[in-house]
């Protein structure tokens, strides 16, 4: 699917002065797939047709990133991301959800199931940022305060696209890298990337690291096994930290399982909604 | 030869001083081409916004500016409707952030000539203000508005041969030497904006679009005359050639009104009268008292 058919899917939900576009398709059980970054809620567009045949599939773009709101004047912190998924389930009338939550998507959710437990039904995680895990030199540049005025927008691609392709295992085409950083090739987008790389902080998963045996839904834990951006033995701390969790690894991916190998990603995430 | 303009990433010193506080006082998320291309004139734009900023942060400079927006709404009225909206169907987020990029452009255009008028009076000399002594003068609010959308464009030369033909097109039709901000704006959503420049562009050379072009140029100048503070530019501060400086504020003096125009048709296309004739960002008084703030 090119990325403007999946923007052409996007619903918006306006929260206070802010909003947030996502797609929302299928029936049933609510499953929120959180994306990481510096891509968009495109990057799930792969799995949505098999997702949806069995539940109600939500991919938000969270603020800052892909169509949603890029305005140039909010908190783009974890915590703050968390607060605005919550308004947003709020205002969608969904009480509770499961999660699959991806890179700073998984940090997310994993602030969402220990400080919002009752928003949390299961937590699927794929290489969430957690403990100090985060956040990766590739960004730092990009998060300097001159960073606007060093770079042009297409610099910035530049780079992106060099970090994405480092991130697969399969060889991603020109194409598919555009569609995932197309949201970030204006000046505004790229603004808005680097505000948001700002904001990454590794206190917001550390603070959370005392509250993880706490959690009380059902944990899955995804990891593609060649995942040099996020290494496996993150994903054995949270199973040795998190009471109901289980570790599983993919074969032939990196950090973007869901893009290396959909098929058996979706495949687990069903399994995991069914069990 | 085409304007040279400095893009606001560029911009530093003075120049991104003055950038800033032309976003803070006319409440706008970007800076538009007028600005980028003044900018481009030797030191003409800090000094055409020194003189100008007592008045752009009036109470009278805001309702003049509703009231250029209001006359010009009326004149789409007068035009006929595009009916671009519904053969260019979009998601709904889409269509949420077209209203809001539209709103953007709708609410700052009117601000944009009315500066332009005062340039161009002041450069040939004409009086311009009642000459208020700041007492009593009622200033607005300054601030990006909360729900303004950002000034997000695709690049002037975009990779899309389409879209790089369709600027060309526009850039022919109106006799614009740069592609205007509003234009790179709706581009963001091209099926949009290739269905709306069709509709457009057979309007544009009608008589009544001609003559509702004119009329808000002169309504334009008739605003700006009752502005509250006396406008003047010293011309001894202004390094670039007063030629070139009073040839380019009349060049969009000349063409703004297309554009206000162009962008209330396609309001209209979209929304009830009752909406398009309203600011889209009333502005409060401006105050000293703490306020509750919407992030």
């Amino acid at each position: 699917m090119n990325f403007r058919a999946f923007q052409a899917m996007q619903r918006v939900a306006v929260i206070g002065a802010r909003f947030i576009s996502y797609v929302d398709q299928g029936a049933g059980e609510p499953l929120i797939l959180l994306h990481g970054m510096p891509v968009w809620g495109y990057v799930w567009s792969g799995l949505l047709p098999r997702l949806s045949g069995e539940c109600r599939v939500l991919v938000p773009d969270l603020p800052g990133y892909g169509y949603s709101d890029k305005s140039d004047r909010f908190d783009r912190s974890l915590a703050s991301q968390a607060a605005m998924i919550r308004s947003w389930m709020s205002q969608l009338g969904i009480e509770r959800a499961s999660f699959v939550g991806h890179g700073i998507g998984g940090g997310v959710a994993l602030r969402l199931a220990t400080l919002s437990p009752r928003f949390v039904k299961r937590l699927c995680l794929l290489s969430p940022v957690c403990y100090d895990s985060w956040p990766q030199e590739t960004f730092w540049e990009l998060g300097r305060g001159d960073a606007n005025k060093r770079y042009s927008s297409s610099d910035v691609m530049v780079l992106l696209k060099q970090q994405l392709r480092e991130a697969f295992a399969c060889s991603p085409g020109d194409e598919m890298l555009e569609n995932l950083l197309a949201p970030y090739g204006t000046g505004v987008g790229k603004l808005s990337l680097i505000r948001n790389i700002s904001a990454l902080d590794t206190n917001m998963t550390t603070e959370i690291t005392a509250l993880l045996p706490r959690i009380t839904a059902p944990t899955l834990i995804i990891w593609g096994e060649d995942d040099q951006r996020q290494d496996v033995k993150y994903g054995e701390r949270l199973a040795m930290d998190i009471p109901r969790a289980r570790l599983t690894r993919v074969k032939n991916a990196r950090h973007y399982a869901m893009l290396d190998s959909g098929a058996k990603v979706a495949e687990h995430v069903l399994e995991f909604m069914k069990g | 030869m085409k304007p040279k303009q400095i893009p606001e990433r560029a911009a530093e010193g003075e120049l991104e001083n003055v950038y800033h506080d032309i976003k803070q006082t006319l409440r706008v998320s970007g800076i538009n081409l007028i600005f980028r291309i003044w900018a481009g004139q030797k030191n003409f734009l800090p000094e055409l916004w020194r003189s100008f900023r007592p008045n752009a942060e009036t109470r009278a400079f805001e309702e003049m500016a509703d009231r250029l927006r209001a006359d010009s709404v009326r004149a789409a009225a007068a035009v006929g409707r595009l009916q671009a909206a519904e053969s260019a169907p979009l998601g709904d987020s889409q269509a949420f952030q077209l209203d809001a990029a539209l709103d953007l452009y709708h609410y700052i255009n009117p601000k944009l000539l009315l500066m332009a008028s005062a340039a161009v009076m002041a450069l040939e000399g004409q009086a311009i203000g009642r000459g208020a002594d700041g007492a009593g003068v009622e200033r607005i609010e300054r601030g990006i508005p909360a729900r303004m959308y950002p000034m997000e464009m695709v690049s002037e030369k975009p990779d899309d041969k389409a879209l790089r033909d369709l600027f060309e097109d526009i850039k022919q039709t109106l006799s614009l030497q740069s592609i205007n901000s509003d234009y790179r704006t709706l581009a963001l959503w091209p099926t949009y904006l290739f269905v709306l420049w069709s509709r457009l562009a057979p309007f544009v050379k009608r008589p009544e679009y001609e003559r509702a072009t004119r009329v808000l140029r002169e309504a334009s100048r008739e605003y700006v005359r009752a502005l509250p503070f006396t406008f003047q530019m010293q011309s001894s501060r202004i390094e670039e050639s007063l030629d070139n400086v009073f040839e380019t504020s009349r060049n969009f003096e000349r063409l703004l009104p297309a554009l206000i125009l162009n962008i209330s048709l396609a309001q209209a296309d979209r929304h009830s009268l009752e909406r398009c004739l309203a600011s889209p960002f009333p502005a409060a008084s401006r105050s000293l008292e703490p306020v509750e703030v919407l992030v």
